[in-house]
């Protein structure tokens, strides 16, 4: 390849860039950057396009060795796919973020009284404040953690709550609070190790703040769990293996935190307490961040199929013999239905209003959120409440008239189990687009991770942002074709 | 350390190992036998399938032993367990289970092996001939050994690492040895003659050609090969080197000092290196070599079941 001189190279990334109808994170207007993102939109029009093609390669070989891959099972020799990766970071301003992190305490802990709440005194049930029915229909609802105490009070000790800009207002709204098992955080910090190396030039005219503390805050606050106390506390984290599509994370943050990552056939409960098999027999074994779903926890409770479990632990739990984290039961603020009230939780609980927005929403249980929704499938968004991850889901602008039959079907027959929302433009970042080899705007979100352990929530700056690499698209699943970037939090404004 | 990753740490070696040695033992014999021409050599094949104890999924695929059959087979055959990218496979498979507990070097090592072994076009490989591939596994499985042992703490995850290594390197050995023993006697004009090719290739095959030369200072001979082989105390592919490690290994696990045992592996393998250490190469012969070595295996077979019991498994006494 000949080198052009460097006044054709400029702008030659950009060449064409459209900011579209949207909010660009980047861009104020069309070659005019916004003030945090100048010293990058400079720094990259000095690149000239071969080199930014090297470092892409650099950062997908980084991944690749890494083992940050999916394994594809369909076609039988177990492909390995790259999550991909965008060079372009995500970054936010100082002021913006501080919003942000207090918006999201806010709302972690507000989530964390809840829970307290709806398994013990059922006050807000009592007040009427949210239909009894609402809650005791929720699949995640378990009634067998009616009145267990849990360690320090705490059922959100990891919460990943997704964000998204709308262009409108360019605000950022709450999508959903995710404080299940919510994964993504080894993409957080492996997306900035493999940026450091292949952008070191980047974060010598920024100061981005670091990212890396998180396993180190994750464990702490897991030995506070220690029903035996801090200074014994044996941590495990219980992954259901290798199959898994997030095993990558589990292992990562086993690692990080040197603790074992335990399979359910390691673990076993002998009179009420959970060891694990070493070669040098059992050991008992005090906290479990588990990365296995409610459901699989335990076959003599829940699903008795699973294998993944460990038999005997609820009653371990019950017990106070071991701590889990998440907390069992969370998933009843995680459907879709309950969180639409999560503002009003804020008020009844902490008596302030809520910092971030939420994206509007129609309860199909409510007739006159189902009958305004049965009138406008076609341009809204309409969600099953207990799902996740893309799934049960009918986007009715990109919908066909048979497909918005079918769900109408679905709606009418059990409402409870459906909410919409309008389609929100979600705000775009200049993303490199591989066939045009040019930069192009592509819709993002934003997943934060908030670590609460009953005084404060320590959120770890920037968080997972989520890009939908295909043109137009706006799923940000990696299964349909999203990618991530890095995030940067400065600590300036610009 | 929790049984499991005990278990997963002690195949990921013996799987690596098994990789190397396959790749060492075809790359050696398979240049050798081209340069052969005589009629005898044509049928030489057929051991290297029988050291990999493979004879019978082999017919299933084939209809005889050559060139491009057995290549094809040792190194790249999905449905042959124990070939090389097999074997390579399951290893990364069993650092993968434990990539937590691995330092981050050694996982993309042995990451970026399975990704370039895999890469291998076997058509292409096979048609060009296997050194460029052997090497590679070769290294690979080197440098493997070597980013673990310069970042893996010296614990008891290492030990298990080691005594898969080293109980699977001693199979191979003896194996390698019974076998070539077994068809070069067999083969009465060859035996006496000046032309020792094969037993060069033997003593190639495990790296210990150079070395021998230096020892020994004499022509070729077979009783010299297997001394070498299977008694020597300090080459790192001999049997009896092996089986020290094996037991060193054993004992830092269990803690064990030296003159007792802990449990059954550790009996075992105290009592083959002890007629390791003081057998003569004469000793051997007198006893027959090859069931001398037949019983080697056994006993190897047993103190890897025994590994298991004591570590591995928890039965319904858990």
């Amino acid at each position: 390849m000949t080198s052009a001189p460097l006044q054709a190279l400029h702008g030659g990334l950009f060449e064409g860039y459209d900011t579209g109808a949207f909010f660009d994170e980047m861009f104020l207007a069309p070659g005019e950057p916004r003030p945090h993102y100048a010293k990058l939109f400079q720094m990259l029009g000095a690149i000239p396009q071969a080199q930014f093609e090297d470092r892409r390669n650099l950062a997908d070989i980084a991944f690749l060795l890494q083992g940050i891959t999916f394994t594809v099972y369909s076609d039988g020799t177990g492909t390995e796919r790259l999550f991909p990766f965008d060079l372009i970071p995500r970054i936010l301003p100082h002021s913006e973020w501080d919003r942000i992190e207090r918006g999201l305490s806010q709302r972690v802990v507000a989530l964390n009284l809840f829970l307290q709440d709806v398994y013990g005194q059922q006050r807000i049930l009592k007040e009427r404040k949210i239909p009894r029915s609402l809650i005791y229909s929720c699949h995640h609802f378990h009634r067998e953690m009616i009145g267990v105490e849990v360690p320090h009070g705490i059922y959100t000790h990891i919460c990943g709550i997704d964000l998204v800009r709308c262009s409108k207002t360019g605000d950022f709204l709450v999508l959903e609070d995710n404080v299940r098992t919510p994964s993504g955080v080894s993409y957080v910090l492996e997306n900035r190790q493999v940026m450091t190396r292949t952008f070191p030039d980047a974060f010598q005219s920024y100061e981005v703040r670091p990212v890396h503390h998180y396993p180190t805050e994750l464990c702490r606050i897991l030995r506070t769990l220690s029903p035996r106390g801090e200074a014994n506390a044996q941590v495990v984290l219980l992954t259901p293996g290798i199959y898994n599509s997030a095993y990558f994370e589990h292992s990562f943050l086993a690692q990080q935190m040197g603790v074992e990552l335990v399979e359910g056939r390691d673990l076993i409960v002998d009179a009420g307490v959970v060891y694990m098999k070493t070669i040098h027999g059992l050991q008992r074994v005090d906290v479990i961040y588990r990365r296995v779903d409610d459901d699989f926890l335990d076959p003599l409770v829940f699903r008795p199929e699973s294998l993944m479990g460990v038999p005997g632990l609820m009653g371990a739990y019950r017990a106070g013999n071991v701590a889990l984290a998440n907390a069992v039961g969370n998933g009843v603020a995680d459907d879709k239905a309950v969180c639409a009230y999560v503002p009003d939780f804020i008020r009844y609980y902490l008596g302030e209003e809520p910092i971030l927005g939420t994206v509007e929403t129609y309860l199909c249980s409510r007739p006159d959120d189902l009958h305004y929704t049965l009138a406008h499938l076609p341009e809204l968004v309409v969600k099953a409440v207990g799902e996740s991850g893309g799934y049960g889901m009918l986007i009715g602008p990109a919908s066909d008239e048979e497909t918005i039959e079918i769900f109408r079907k679905k709606i009418e027959a059990d409402p409870r189990n459906y909410i919409a929302q309008p389609v929100i433009g979600l705000s775009r970042v200049p993303s490199y687009d591989v066939d045009s080899k040019r930069m192009a705007g592509r819709h993002v979100d934003l997943r934060p991770y908030c670590l609460y352990d009953g005084q404060g929530v320590t959120i770890i700056p920037g968080g997972l942002t989520r890009v939908a690499l295909q043109p137009g698209s706006l799923v940000v699943n990696s299964s349909q074709g999203g990618g991530s970037k890095d995030t940067w939090v400065l600590r300036e404004d610009s | 350390m929790l049984s499991r990753i005990a278990d997963s740490l002690f195949w990921l070696a013996r799987y690596m190992e098994r990789a190397e040695d396959t790749a060492r033992i075809l790359d050696v014999n398979y240049h050798m036998l081209l340069e052969q021409s005589a009629v005898p050599y044509r049928l030489r094949w057929e051991p290297l399938i029988i050291m990999a104890g493979e004879q019978d999924r082999f017919s299933q695929f084939y209809k005889e032993a050559n060139a491009q059959t057995v290549y094809e087979f040792l190194a790249f055959r999905a449905d042959n367990p124990n070939s090389i990218v097999q074997c390579i496979t399951k290893a990364r498979e069993n650092a993968r289970t434990i990539r937590d507990r691995i330092s981050r070097e050694m996982w993309e090592d042995i990451n970026g092996l399975y990704h370039s072994v895999t890469r291998f076009d076997p058509a292409e490989q096979i048609s060009s001939g296997p050194h460029r591939f052997c090497d590679a596994v070769k290294f690979g499985s080197h440098r493997f050994f070597g980013v673990t042992d310069a970042t893996l703490p010296h614990d008891e995850g290492w030990d298990f690492l080691k005594i898969g290594w080293s109980l699977e390197r001693a199979e191979m050995t003896a194996r390698l040895v019974d076998l070539q023993f077994q068809s070069l006697l067999e083969t009465p004009a060859i035996v006496g003659t000046a032309d020792n090719h094969q037993w060069m290739a033997v003593l190639r095959s495990v790296g210990a050609y150079e070395a021998y030369r230096r020892q020994y200072h004499s022509p070729i001979e077979p009783e010299r090969v297997a001394e070498m082989l299977i008694l020597h105390p300090k080459h790192p592919r001999s049997i009896r080197f092996s089986i020290t490690e094996l037991q060193t290994g054993l004992r830092a696990i269990s803690g064990t000092g030296p003159g007792s045992y802990a449990n059954e592996a550790e009996r075992l393998t105290g009592k083959v290196l002890e007629s390791l250490r003081y057998d003569t190469v004469e000793d051997m012969f007198r006893f027959g070599l090859h069931t001398y070595l037949t019983l080697m295996l056994a006993n190897c077979r047993l103190i890897g079941e025994d590994i298991a019991r004591t570590y591995f498994y928890y039965g319904a006494a858990a």
